[in-house]
């Protein structure tokens, strides 16, 4: 069973990887090529060696190539004119898949105006930070190492002491003269034990399931993991504290989840997010650990930075606010 | 081995309240439980709380371990207000058998003694000692057990191994004896007789009316209040009874016809 609960989240880390974030592959694309003697060949030499882009070459007419969009056959077609310029018919459905397909022609028509002695009059230089060709995996990984260290620590904890308020456990604990903030840091000093494997076992995943850099440090990256885990695991005392049954817990678990979830900058970033929500979302610990899990592992921040200082310490407060609060709710006179 | 050696004196019986209290009014959010109680435990006696479920014996209980505060009303447990600064109530001087069995199924016997034997900042050694004495005395299966995999009435006596544990000089027990067969019921009086000689003062309550015929006093609790608290033999003669059980029923008739009055 423990090796359940500290495997369970490289589970789903592992899932989240291998569903959510690569590139789409074998897209069906064709190429209607009536352009100039050169262009095409060296398009459809690129587009045919990208691993998204299923390339068809056997389109002679646009007008057949558009038909096939519009019965699904394709995703899109490329219709090079005889005067050099070019034009992308799509099916814009679904928005990942457009934005693969016109970032593949965008490189192969570069590439196209480069092997033509021309260029595009803009250049993407090399970035400061992360790849050329940043996956969205690049962005969502660290944003799942959040979650997972957050949900798992929550749900070990929620249900820690909820069967022991009500089977007369606890009464005999505080009948011995033990006080509540000893018992919440003894549950807290027993599942860090937990919490140390989960961690582990997330980075590891990350660094070597996935063949995601981490630029930064490991150890700063582990310690913030362990901090936000320390935060929601006292959040989850405090529930714990205050349901009245095991299903209750659960169900007060439900409205934490979902809104860490969605509004922590985890899968879309927070500067998506109305203006009025943007403070919400910076008052949750899971908000600044994404943050900073990214500022480590794509810029490869340290220490000195601000936002993973304020991310230390937010993670801290919250934690101590929590046990704070949980320790008032768990009174030892009634 | 006995427990107790270390605490009171046998000279203490009868000359000193363990535990008085006095107009205890005690409930949960509107409806109360506890309607002005009075009552007087004897250092070094045992005392038989006897009572219909929801007359508010395990209510009262609380109250003087200090778990839920008297809403009026006034109490001393060994001496002081329970949870009150000093006061060794809750702490090392109580031993707690809870209503419900209160045990960590997970755990095998000898490391829920271990568990209860630290918070009580008892070393290895002694933990141990006790251990060996209590599995031979309460008849338990061996220490490696666990406890979730034993039968009711071997989780019963564990638990109320649990309260012996640290030879505490005041033992509160909720109803320790359901389940648990007639001989070894019997022994258990007997070893909580020769503890209370010692000077430990033991509260008990119990469905079994009779079994507290052992008991030095009995409190026969209706409706949050004490309608008769003496010996038992007392009691029964105030009501020309000829058992507890008699005598209960009859202070119970005579309760409802004051109440209809």
């Amino acid at each position: 069973m423990l090796g359940f609960i500290v495997i369970m989240p490289a589970i789903q880390i592992l899932l989240f990887g291998i569903a959510i974030g690569q590139p789409p592959t074998g897209l069906d694309f064709a190429v209607v090529d009536n352009g100039p003697e050169g262009m095409g060949e060296v398009v459809i030499e690129e587009l045919g060696a990208s691993e998204s882009i299923l390339l068809h070459t056997d389109y002679s007419d646009i007008s057949v190539a558009e038909s096939e969009i519009v019965s699904g056959g394709l995703w899109g077609a490329l219709h090079i004119h005889p005067n050099g310029t070019a034009e992308l018919l799509l099916d814009n459905s679904n928005q990942q898949v457009t934005q693969t397909i016109i970032v593949e022609v965008r490189d192969a028509i570069t590439e196209a105006m480069q092997a033509q002695g021309g260029s595009l009059p803009l250049e993407i230089a090399d970035p400061v930070y992360g790849d050329k060709d940043p996956a969205f995996i690049d962005f969502l990984a660290p944003g799942i190492m959040t979650m997972v260290c957050f949900m798992f620590s929550l749900i070990l904890t929620t249900m820690a002491f909820v069967g022991e308020r009500y089977d007369g456990t606890l009464d005999r604990v505080f009948a011995a003269g033990t006080k509540p903030s000893e018992v919440l840091l003894g549950h807290l000093a027993a599942f860090t034990t937990i919490l140390v494997g989960q961690v582990t076992v997330v980075i590891l995943i990350a660094t070597y399931g996935f063949d995601i850099t981490i630029e930064g440090g490991v150890w700063l990256l582990f310690a913030l993991g362990m901090l936000l885990g320390w935060s929601a695991m006292c959040f989850g005392l405090f529930v714990s504290s205050k349901a009245n049954s095991e299903f209750q817990a659960m169900q007060l678990n439900m409205p934490v989840m979902f809104p860490v979830l969605l509004l922590s900058g985890i899968l879309w970033p927070v500067q998506a997010l109305p203006s009025w929500l943007q403070p919400i979302a910076w008052m949750m610990p899971t908000t600044w650990t994404a943050e900073a899990f990214r500022s480590i592992m794509i810029r490869g921040w340290g220490l000195e930075d601000r936002g993973i200082q304020l991310a230390f310490l937010f993670n801290a407060a919250f934690a101590v606010f929590a046990l704070f609060i949980a320790s008032r709710s768990l009174k030892v006179r009634e | 081995m006995e427990g107790g050696e270390d605490v009171g004196g046998a000279q203490l019986k009868g000359d000193s309240a363990a535990i008085s209290v006095s107009g205890l009014v005690r409930g949960y959010g509107k409806t109360r439980v506890l309607e002005g109680l009075n009552m007087r435990v004897d250092s070094g006696s045992i005392y038989g709380l006897l009572g219909p479920s929801g007359c508010g014996k395990t209510t009262l209980l609380k109250v003087l371990l200090g778990r839920l505060v008297p809403a009026d009303g006034s109490l001393a447990v060994l001496g002081s207000p329970p949870g009150s600064r000093g006061s060794r109530v809750p702490g090392g001087a109580v031993g707690y058998s809870p209503q419900e069995l209160a045990l960590y199924e997970d755990l095998s016997i000898r490391e829920t003694f271990l568990f209860h034997g630290r918070l009580h900042g008892m070393d290895g050694e002694k933990i141990r000692a006790r251990e060996s004495w209590l599995i031979e005395f309460l008849d338990l299966p061996e220490p490696t057990r666990q406890v979730g995999e034993m039968s009711g009435g071997q989780k019963r006596r564990v638990s109320l191994a649990v309260a012996l544990l640290h030879e505490p000089e005041l033992l509160l027990l909720d109803e320790p004896t359901v389940g648990v067969d007639p001989e070894l019921r019997a022994r258990v009086w007997d070893h909580l007789q020769s503890i209370a000689s010692e000077g430990v003062t033991i509260i008990i309550t119990t469905h079994y009316i009779d079994e507290a015929g052992k008991a030095d006093r009995v409190g026969m609790m209706r409706n949050g209040v004490l309608l008769a608290e003496d010996s038992p033999k007392a009691v029964m003669e105030s009501q020309s009874a000829s058992s507890l059980e008699e005598a209960f029923l009859a202070l119970c008739r005579r309760d409802s016809t004051a109440v209809a009055v």
